[in-house]
């Protein structure tokens, strides 16, 4: 296990930014450190549009927010003194894509975003997984899951960080 | 009115009163036009448009004007027509309020799942001339099970040992059928008590309505087992148990007393979960599964499975087929 080559899982979110800063912040000074970036795609669910074309609009949006925050990440990175060559980004695009790079040879289910997340903590031999946390009451949490309660009970081998 | 309209009324349904035949309707797009008498013309057959659907709701009927009920005027069999009605409309949870979806799509896609499968109501979607998927329901010809549960004349104790265990097995199948939909990657996305209806001629549970669609990924299933939770509660204690209706049901005050925030259910914490402390009879392994749905459970089901593979050790204690 090398811990650190870190894996900072992110979704666009205040919490993702947070743990994006920590993670820069603690790596900062180590000329050792290799942090992957990763964001998995998930779409809205086809159910929630009238029709094919404002699903697919939603998607678009959903898809060009998301890769404009992984470029906002690895700039807060660099910000941060972590060099260029020492950061990945990596985005795994859906496998219900309504566009035509679904075919790729990793996509998300898109049903468990955590359990995406470990698939590559350990396809890349990450030693520490480091997600933001919302804080979600534990009625929130039975009804809506989460993502960093998920990756805390399930991670094996490795560190995992919560930043709040 | 149309001739056509008279026509086929004269052929089919000479008892409808003539005086009401209305216009032919194949593009149901303008759904709140679509009124008594009109017919409904879909894949070459007719149906007559007795009445909009009402849910009732706090005692006061609510129209559903998407929804009709029918006559298939070549069969003479009662319908209910689903029109489309893309809406999006918040429904309250507790404290959360949940963005929620009406999805015609989704229900034609369960509705050929689950063609054959009489745990669920049964179907089939026929487009319209401008493509509208308008589900062809049959009816199902039940009452809802709570109401059943609340009609027998017995006190809880009784209820508990002599129909319960029946009503569990039952529920347990109705749980197993919503695994199914799960297996399959579909939600119901509604299972509350009104949506579970116990056949009048054959007394199987079957489920209906099936065209919620929520936004909820890292636990896809949560809502449906909250909604199967909430029933079992209201199965084990024979109705519901809240802080304002304890009083009247005559518990010590000793019992009352021994009530703690933790006893009640997440999402309602005005709604016993608990209910072993007013019931010392239900069985300690039952009450774990109830209390999964309280404040104070620290394990939440994932799937429907787990919660069906702590019910059945429970069944066979309480002597049910198990």
């Amino acid at each position: 296990m090398d811990c650190k080559k870190i894996l900072v899982a992110v979704d666009g979110s205040e919490n993702a930014t947070r743990a994006v800063e920590y993670t820069g912040e603690m790596m900062h000074d180590s000329a050792e450190a290799r942090i992957l970036l990763l964001c998995i795609e998930r779409f809205p669910d086809r159910d929630l549009f009238p029709d094919e074309d404002s699903w697919k609009k939603n998607c678009e949006e959903h898809r060009r927010k998301m890769q404009a925050f992984l470029q906002e990440a690895r700039f807060i990175l660099e910000g941060k003194g972590i060099p260029s060559e020492h950061i990945d980004v990596r985005y795994v695009v859906s496998c219900k894509s309504p566009f035509a790079d679904r075919a790729v040879a990793r996509c998300s289910h898109g049903t468990s975003i955590a359990q995406e997340i470990l698939a590559v903590l350990k396809e890349e031999g990450c030693g520490t997984v480091v997600v933001g946390r919302r804080g979600v009451s534990k009625a929130e949490e039975f009804l809506f899951g989460s993502v960093s309660s998920k990756i805390m009970h399930h991670a094996r081998a490795c560190t995992v960080w919560v930043v709040e | 009115m149309s001739s056509e309209v008279s026509e086929l009324i004269r052929a089919y349904c000479p008892s409808f009163s003539a005086k009401h035949a209305g216009r032919i309707v194949e593009d149901t797009s303008e759904f709140m036009s679509v009124d008594h008498g009109d017919v409904i013309r879909l894949g070459g057959r007719h149906y007559l448009v007795l009445r909009d659907e009402c849910e009732q709701r706090f005692g006061i009927d609510d129209p559903k004007y998407w929804v009709k009920r029918c006559r298939e005027m070549e069969s003479g069999e009662r319908r209910i027509l689903k029109l489309v009605f893309h809406e999006t409309f918040p429904i309250k949870l507790g404290d959360f309020e949940i963005r929620c979806y009406r999805s015609p799509e989704k229900e034609a896609r369960i509705l050929n799942l689950v063609r054959g499968d009489l745990r669920f109501m049964q179907g089939e979607t026929i487009p319209d001339a401008k493509g509208n998927p308008v589900r062809v329901l049959d009816i199902v010809r039940g009452r809802r099970l709570d109401l059943r549960v609340e009609d027998i004349d017995a006190d809880h104790e009784t209820y508990f040992h002599e129909h319960f265990p029946g009503i569990l097995n039952k529920f347990m199948g109705a749980c197993e059928a919503i695994s199914f939909l799960h297996s399959r990657w579909e939600k119901h996305g509604d299972i509350r008590r009104d949506h579970l209806l116990v056949e009048y001629e054959t007394g199987a549970y079957r489920w209906i309505d099936f065209d919620y669609a929520f936004d909820f990924h890292e636990n896809p299933w949560g809502l449906d087992i909250f909604g199967l939770g909430n029933i079992l509660l209201f199965l084990a204690g024979k109705g519901e148990h809240t802080t304002q209706n304890l009083a009247e049901k005559g518990f010590s005050d000793e019992v009352l007393s021994s009530l703690e925030p933790d006893d009640f259910t997440l999402m309602f914490a005005n709604r016993l979960a608990n209910l072993g402390k007013l019931y010392p009879y239900i069985p300690r392994e039952l009450n774990n599964v109830l209390l999964h749905f309280s404040i104070g459970t620290y394990v939440f089901y994932d799937h429907v499975e787990e919660m069906l593979d702590e019910l059945r050790p429970c069944l066979r204690l309480l002597g049910g087929a198990g």
